[in-house]
């Protein structure tokens, strides 16, 4: 039989990455998820390697600049990418509630 | 129609030089061949108004260097300022970005003239481009076939000559692979060679840009302009100005060459392995020594990029949130029913898909399970490789284990995309630089691509062998009447 994640565990990856699934999409999850964690727990099998850890494949030194205010992309220029304005401000939706 | 762009990079530029042509013949015909090709899909945004301008700006200005008024095409992950930018996903359909690529700053410093944005797999998420929202680009020797992905749009360009260069990006084999199965010079340099400032970020320890083009010489040519530390990209590197051609009339006879017996294993296809063959019994025969060698870990390297190409991604795309750029639905009833349902449809199922298993790699204790390993790991294969080139100069193989096969052959199956690149992902890990060459055909007249691995830096020793290789060879590789 297919191996497949349980329906709460598709919404539990689903709520990590704040991607919402319909009913039809979590049957499709339950199989090709689980699919995918195999391949990854395939990790599992390697044994003996060095406990060295790569940060990053650059050897050279890192490169650092003083932390100082330069000019800036103004609101006016990315305004236009954002879905939804009220004036000056991003409007989101409300997150304080009221009791 | 015009017939310029056919011309060599050094061709074109004595016409324009000595004023025989001007930047908007070159940028008209272009556009006409695009236009003639447009089944081909290759492309998302033309960037024609613009493109014709800046032509016609530089009508009167001294063609000051060899890419003057050259056109370029560019992937859809590299912002453009004023130009759209989708990422090929429905996410970005409507995003303008407001500023340049440290790249496309470069191609403009040189006066190359951007023609559009070529297609790709979402988010550079897919081996195939066939997960791109605006549907997927074609093969130029084949229709019917995949152009690969994820820089399919960009091969698929230059492939069918529609324009001389483009710009890829390469987080597990995305330059190398469909230029392999397009048959063009790919070319993804040292990690940190080239910013990645402007490139919309997939996996940030794996990403690089890099050039895409018909020939080896072309190909080092552009990579001269596109490198340099940039103080906008902290894991970019100073090296010294230096010139990508310098060895490519240099004489091989006496370079050390390994072969992975992995890359060669039984996972390459029978007639790949034959032309793979060929080339090095070619090699040996022109004094090359050629040696097979085992380096361990090659064969997890596909499990680690898993894992840390999902891991990173999940933690980059985080940022579409429907808040500050991207798709949004209206009216969401709280915050949290805004980020989740854009996500859901901003997002198609492979990036969601891999999202979500990212997502669950690095929550809690799964990090140090999955992700801290990945990385010990890659350590190791990083180890393997530095001792692999106290011997040898270059390391080569197949680029991919078949020619490029039938569109949707692969769509459905969540692990296709990852085993196609199974022989181009390790040097992704490593942060090596790689490259494609196209060394022949099979016999559905597919091209078929050699993969040359250098050590860190050495790119210009990795189109030393290249150029050896292709002078040799002569192959047409204009897939109009070329196949042999």
């Amino acid at each position: 039989m297919e191996e497949k994640l349980s329906k709460e565990e598709v919404l539990h990856v689903a709520h990590l990455a704040r991607i919402k699934v319909s009913d039809e999409e979590i049957e499709k999850y339950r199989i090709q998820l689980k699919e995918l964690l195999n391949e990854v727990d395939k990790i599992n099998e390697v044994v003996g390697y060095d406990e060295e850890m790569m940060i990053t494949p650059i050897k050279d030194e890192a490169l650092l600049h003083s932390d100082e205010v330069e000019d800036q992309i103004s609101f006016e220029e990315v305004r236009s990418n954002i879905p939804h304005t009220s004036g000056s401000f991003i409007e989101v939706p409300k997150v304080v509630q009221h009791e | 129609m015009s017939k310029y762009l056919d011309h060599s990079i050094l061709e074109i530029h004595e016409l324009l030089k000595s004023k025989q042509i001007t930047p908007l013949t070159l940028v008209k015909e272009a556009f006409e061949r695009i236009e003639e090709e447009a089944s081909l899909n290759a492309f998302i945004t033309l960037n024609k108004e613009a493109a014709i301008k800046e032509a016609k700006a530089l009508e009167n200005m001294e063609v000051d260097n060899v890419l003057f008024g050259i056109p370029i095409a560019v992937k859809d992950n590299i912002t453009t300022k004023g130009l759209r930018t989708t990422c090929a996903s429905k996410m970005l359909e409507q995003f303008v970005p407001v500023y340049d690529a440290t790249v496309v700053e470069k191609l403009h410093d040189c006066h190359m003239i951007i023609i559009g944005k070529t297609n790709m797999d979402e988010f550079a998420m897919g081996s195939t481009s066939e997960t791109s929202y605006f549907k997927a680009p074609h093969n130029p020797w084949d229709t019917e076939r995949i152009a690969g992905g994820s820089s399919g749009g960009s091969a698929a360009a230059v492939a069918a000559r529609l324009v001389p260069f483009a710009l890829g990006s390469d987080t597990g084999g995305s330059i190398r692979q469909p230029s392999s199965y397009t048959g063009i010079v790919g070319m993804k340099p040292t990690y940190g060679r080239i910013s990645r400032y402007g490139l919309i970020a997939f996996a940030s320890s794996l990403d690089q840009i890099g050039p895409m083009s018909r020939n080896v010489y072309e190909n080092a040519l552009l990579l001269n302009i596109l490198v340099g530390q940039d103080r906008h990209d902290l894991t970019s590197v100073a090296k010294d100005p230096e010139d990508f051609t310098r060895l490519l009339d240099n004489d091989v006879r006496g370079m050390k060459v390994a072969i992975p017996n992995y890359f060669v294993s039984d996972i390459v296809s029978d007639e790949i392995k034959e032309k793979i063959d060929e080339v090095v019994k070619f090699l040996k025969s022109q004094g090359v020594i050629v040696d097979y060698v085992d380096l361990p870990y090659l064969d997890k390297a596909v499990t680690l990029y898993q894992i840390i190409a999902m891991g990173e991604a999940s933690s980059n795309l985080a940022r579409f949130d429907g808040i500050r750029y991207g798709y949004a639905v209206e009216d969401p009833k709280d915050l949290e029913d805004l980020y989740c349902r854009s996500r859901q449809e901003g997002f198609g199922d492979e990036v969601k898909r891999r999202i979500m298993v990212g997502s669950y790699l690095l929550s809690g204790e799964n990090a140090k399970v999955y992700y801290t390993k990945a990385q010990q790991i890659r350590d190791d294969i990083c180890k393997s490789f530095e001792q692999c080139f106290k011997d040898y100069d270059l390391v080569i193989g197949p680029t991919t284990t078949t020619v490029a096969y039938h569109l949707n052959e692969g769509m459905d199956d969540p692990l296709k995309s990852f085993l196609d690149d199974v022989l181009v992902i390790p040097v992704n890990m490593a942060g090596l630089p790689g490259m494609n060459l196209p060394v022949g055909f099979s016999k559905e007249h597919m091209p078929i691509g050699l993969h040359i691995i250098g050590n860190y830096f050495e790119e210009a020793k990795m189109y030393q062998l290249a150029r050896f290789l292709e002078k040799n060879l002569a192959l047409d590789l204009n897939p109009k009447e070329g196949g042999k």
